[in-house]
């Protein structure tokens, strides 16, 4: 898989552009922001705050801003046009993908900084926050990818929102309900685990599981939106 | 050299026969128009020829390669295509849109001002293109296909819902990016365009090509023996073409007792009723 620089960049350039003169899509930027002023006003009383936090940012703003740039580009027609010029699967996935990366890590210090959450440990919080923007940005792709219109992409985010921000509240129940143990399998169950490092001390086995966890769904994904991308390419 | 070689190509849609055994090659320099009504498989030919498409059945070849390795970016770097789904960023000005072509051919930052030059939109250059006219974004569109100068340019009906004037303006174009030699693939269903524009054309209808040719050979082949011959007293005759005949109107001649004569040659849409039995759009 070859990429260009120069024709991922210039596809990051004009989503840019398209994206902040589309204010019904911009205007998502504002919500982990405001999520974390109200969470911070509601103090460290609030449990798992810190993991809702993220975890809608991620559903919210990471996977619906890139599920809606990928199904306006299907709804019209300038994603097959795309296809047919020499821009490669993996430029037009990176261009496209890289804008959204941009603006959630900017959009996430931000949320996190107002929150004040400070994490146990730096490394380890930068990695699961890197891994799960990827892993948002391919289930996003995916979104997009199987929407036809816009309105479609915004529909296709209510199981991916249901599913990954329910889970690390259904998994609570799993002592009274085992099946719901499942969800603790889930990327954003192992996120709040490694968002509740104790400052104090932690254990490796506290950290490689969760991150590796993470890891796993955000390869499965990225690989399943590059071959329904490339599927994409071709009709029927 | 062939740039285009299709044999015996069938696609089929579950039980729909889309194209059925299509045969036909394209030199380079051509222009090639693939006549036929709405449905009748043209956009499906240019999807194979694109890679869009797996055919069902035969071979496709686009510069002598399996039609397969017009994906790769190096194919892609030699044709442009422009259909009535090509589409354009609707927040971005016409200069942006081709900004991004640019940067996507890696051409030099003059191809965009030549191409804007090339569709008269020069002027136009920071308008928004949702609020373009048909024509005005047919013509973005065709900028965004052609900015690169490829050496095949596939058109899928690049003048349907246009104005005489803007398909003049498209004409023009085409006429002179062949000049340069550019080969163009055309579909259409507009008798006259193809008449204009093509050196050779295939009637296509049902999935299956009719007839193919250049416009004057089918014209002389489907053209009845006839001469129709107007007198100045008002009178018209439709006369064989033969020896009498040729008497009859030299002997018109002398007395100026001619107003007009005229073989009876078919139109393009006349061979196209004929071929396919079907009313044109």
């Amino acid at each position: 898989m070859n990429i260009s620089y120069k024709r991922a960049s210039a596809i990051f350039v004009k989503d840019y552009k398209e994206f902040s003169r589309n204010y019904a899509l911009s205007i998502m930027l504002l919500f982990p922001i405001l999520f974390a002023v109200l969470f911070k006003s509601a103090g460290a009383s609030l449990p798992g705050a810190a993991g809702f936090l993220f975890n809608s940012s991620f559903v919210l703003l990471t996977c619906f801003a890139q599920a809606c740039l990928i199904a306006e580009e299907k709804e019209r027609n300038t994603l097959r046009t795309l296809m047919l010029t020499p821009a490669t699967t993996m430029d037009v996935l990176m261009g496209k993908s890289s804008l959204v990366f941009v603006m959630s890590t900017v959009v996430l210090a931000i949320s996190t900084l107002l929150f004040g959450y400070e994490p146990a440990n730096i490394g380890v919080f930068v990695a699961a926050i890197v891994l799960s923007i990827v892993l948002y940005t391919a289930a996003g792709t995916i979104c997009g990818l199987y929407s036809k219109t816009l309105l479609d992409a915004s529909l296709s985010i209510i199981p991916v929102a249901f599913i990954f921000m329910g889970a690390p509240w259904g998994a609570v129940l799993a002592k009274d309900y085992p099946v719901f143990g499942v969800l603790d399998y889930m990327p954003s169950s192992q996120l709040v685990h490694l968002l509740n490092l104790s400052p104090a001390g932690y254990s490796a086995g506290e950290v490689w599981p969760p991150l590796l966890i993470i890891a796993a769904w955000t390869a499965v994904l990225t690989l399943v939106s590059v071959v329904l991308y490339q599927k994409r390419l071709r009709d029927e | 050299m062939a740039v285009i070689q299709v044999e015996q190509v069938r696609k089929t849609f579950g039980a729909r026969d889309a194209l059925t055994e299509v045969s036909f090659s394209i030199p380079k320099g051509e222009i090639f128009g693939f006549l036929g009504p709405s449905g009748a498989g043209k956009t499906t030919l240019i999807k194979i020829l694109t890679a869009q498409l797996k055919p069902t059945g035969g071979v496709a070849k686009v510069f002598d390669q399996p039609a397969e390795a017009m994906q790769q970016s190096a194919q892609k770097m030699r044709f442009g295509i422009l259909t009535d789904n090509s589409g354009l960023y609707e927040r971005l000005s016409i200069e942006e849109n081709l900004e991004l072509y640019r940067k996507l051919y890696d051409l030099p930052r003059s191809a965009v001002e030549q191409v804007l030059q090339f569709v008269n939109l020069s002027s136009e250059r920071k308008k928004k293109t949702n609020t373009l006219s048909k024509g005005m974004r047919q013509r973005v569109m065709l900028a965004c296909a052609i900015i690169h100068e490829p050496e095949l340019l596939f058109l899928d009906e690049p003048t349907s819902a246009l104005d005489p004037v803007n398909s003049a303006h498209i004409y023009k174009g085409l006429r002179y990016l062949n000049e340069k030699g550019t080969t163009i693939f055309i579909t259409t269903h507009d008798m006259a365009e193809a008449e204009l524009l093509c050196n050779r054309v295939a009637i296509l209808y049902q999935g299956r090509i009719q007839t193919i040719g250049s416009p004057r050979e089918l014209k002389r082949q489907h053209r009845e023996n006839l001469i129709r011959v107007e007198l100045t007293s008002g009178e018209a005759y439709e006369l064989p073409v033969d020896g009498d005949t040729a008497d009859r109107i030299a002997d018109w001649m002398k007395r100026g007792l001619i107003e007009r004569v005229e073989t009876k040659e078919p139109s393009l849409g006349d061979i196209f009723i004929k071929m396919t039995g079907s009313e044109l759009l």
